[in-house]
């Protein structure tokens, strides 16, 4: 019963990503005052690459083929450390949280590979980019997530999880409240999200993702767009599960899975809205900003870190 | 009943957590308008705050205080300093000393400074030691703002922080002066706030600009 409860968690973390995409971009249309596109459309637009065929560079070498491949099973199992449904998780006992940030890490390093071995010059401006800005948040996500490890005296993010659902919703500590700031700077910039990266540009001297997968194409570009469509949940996911975790099934009944479906469900609607509501509010920064807005981050993230000092 | 208390006691309890994210986001932005939606959200939780103690005291004084920190602080100060960014059509951009970054890197030093320093004092007096260091940190940063932004304007909104933090202090410590001093304090607050509007169209039409670091010679 546990592992049929935890399949289906990363499952419907995997399969749910592209809806969860489509509904940002109906969200955000909705509010430009556009009709947009179906919320369907991301799967359409994955089985479509799906039955085209890969066209590879001829200069690039066997690795350009491999790194999609990478990214997507990197992203996957990342995604088995998230609690979704219950407090726990399909690997969340076998790693702590630096696992699952060293897993995104991999994969991005893989995707970055890819790009520069592509051959493009766009490649290789989009992956130095990546590169710089990942560097940059990987501070403050992980500082952010050592602050909690602290208080919560453990690092698995199972066991963080339930440490923050024995707490009562109103009795927040300044460490929870900059760390969760922190978090969702860095989830705007992790996931190439407005203020930082454009999902939807392909103007060449602003794009950071999309310029490091312009030479993929068929099944392989789909695999980067679906691990990028996992990646945006699985960090929503995280969220969630770390700073309002109430609602997660605390034991195995019909009724708790149901309470936490739809509670896990309303969470995550609220953060599309809000999300949406961001990116069409707010004006990309210059890239020589993008370090700025980390550093502020990062700032959050080491108060988080030294108010463990202080906290009850 | 219970219920209203009970919520009372817990707004009261983690107000001072938002009030050291308002103090970190208001030393780091960069907008004026950013900077001005703050300062009026800051407000809008120390009204919250207000109400709760006026709750948990059974005090109609401080209910009174509420309806005024809500109408002068909340909306009627940030209309006036919206309007005045307006007319001086500014670029959006705060100018600063510091980058965002370092700025929130010395806000969140400030905090850190002001956490250690009333730790004696919040155990001498039996006080909630996160209130009083939200206040204080509050009052240095409207210090920091007043110091590190070029802007005239942004002097305005740095001194209305710092006078925040002075209430919150007041409140948090014998909670809250009487209500006559406290009408007199913020309609003397609106009066300067028109008043700086007045002078920092003054400045803009003598010097051209509201730059305060090149204020430097007198002009006739």
């Amino acid at each position: 019963m546990m592992l049929a409860v935890d399949s289906i968690q990363i499952l419907l973390l995997i399969a749910v990503a592209p809806l969860l995409r489509g509904i940002v971009s109906r969200v955000k249309a909705r509010i430009q005052n556009r009709r947009g596109a179906s919320v369907f459309r991301p799967y359409a637009d994955l089985w479509k690459l799906f039955r085209k065929e890969a066209l590879v560079p001829p200069t690039a070498s066997f690795l350009f083929r491999a790194c999609p491949v990478v990214l997507f099973a990197a992203t996957v199992a990342a995604a088995a450390f998230v609690p979704v449904l219950r407090s726990s998780s399909l690997l969340g006992n076998t790693g702590d949280f630096v696992l699952l940030v060293y897993l995104l890490a991999l994969a991005r390093f893989f995707l970055v590979l890819g790009a520069m071995d592509g051959g493009s010059s766009f490649g290789g401006m989009g992956a130095s980019r990546e590169a710089l800005v990942s560097t940059l948040a990987e501070a403050p996500l992980l500082l952010g997530l050592i602050a909690i490890a602290i208080v919560s005296h453990s690092a698995s993010i199972a066991s963080m999880t339930q440490w923050t659902i024995a707490r009562m919703p109103f009795e927040l500590s300044p460490v929870h409240a900059f760390a969760f700031v922190a978090f969702a700077m860095v989830i705007i910039a992790e996931t190439g999200r407005v203020p930082v990266d454009n999902p939807t540009t392909h103007l060449e001297l602003t794009m950071i993702h999309e310029a490091m997968v312009l030479e993929y194409s068929g099944p392989s570009l789909a695999l980067i767009e679906w691990a990028g469509a996992i990646k945006l949940t699985l960090m929503f996911s995280m969220l969630i599960a770390l700073f309002v975790p109430w609602g997660i099934a605390a034991n195995l009944s019909f009724f708790g899975i149901l309470i936490a479906v739809v509670a896990f469900l309303l969470k995550m609607a609220v953060l599309i809205v809000l999300l949406a509501a961001l990116e069409s509010g707010v004006a990309k920064l210059r890239m020589y900003l993008v370090p700025e807005y980390l550093g502020v981050a990062c700032a959050l993230s080491v108060l988080a870190v030294v108010f463990t000092a202080f906290a009850r | 009943m219970g219920l209203i208390e009970f919520a009372a006691a817990k707004t009261l309890a983690s107000s001072a957590v938002f009030l050291f994210i308002t103090v970190l986001l208001i030393a780091a932005t960069k907008r004026t308008v950013a900077c001005i939606a703050l300062f009026s959200a800051q407000c809008g939780i120390i009204t919250a705050q207000i109400v709760a103690v006026a709750f948990l005291r059974h005090s109609g004084e401080a209910f009174a205080v509420a309806i005024i920190v809500l109408l002068v602080k909340v909306v009627a100060i940030p209309y006036v300093l919206l309007r005045i960014a307006n007319r001086l059509k500014l670029s959006p951009n705060v100018t600063a000393a510091t980058t965002p970054a370092q700025s929130a890197f010395i806000g969140a030093g400030l905090i850190l400074l002001a956490f250690a320093v009333v730790q004696p004092y919040a155990r001498a007096f039996a006080l909630d030691s996160e209130m009083l260091a939200a206040a204080t940190a509050i009052v240095l940063t409207g210090g920091l703002l007043m110091v590190s932004r070029r802007m005239a304007l942004m002097q305005v909104i740095g001194l209305l922080v710092l006078e925040n933090g002075i209430f919150l202090l007041a409140m948090s410590t014998t909670f809250g002066m009487p209500l006559v001093i406290e009408m007199g304090v913020f309609f003397d607050l609106l009066i300067w706030v028109l008043l700086m509007g007045v002078f920092i169209f003054r400045i803009r039409e003598t010097f051209a600009h509201v730059d305060v670091s090149r204020l430097r010679r007198l002009r006739g």
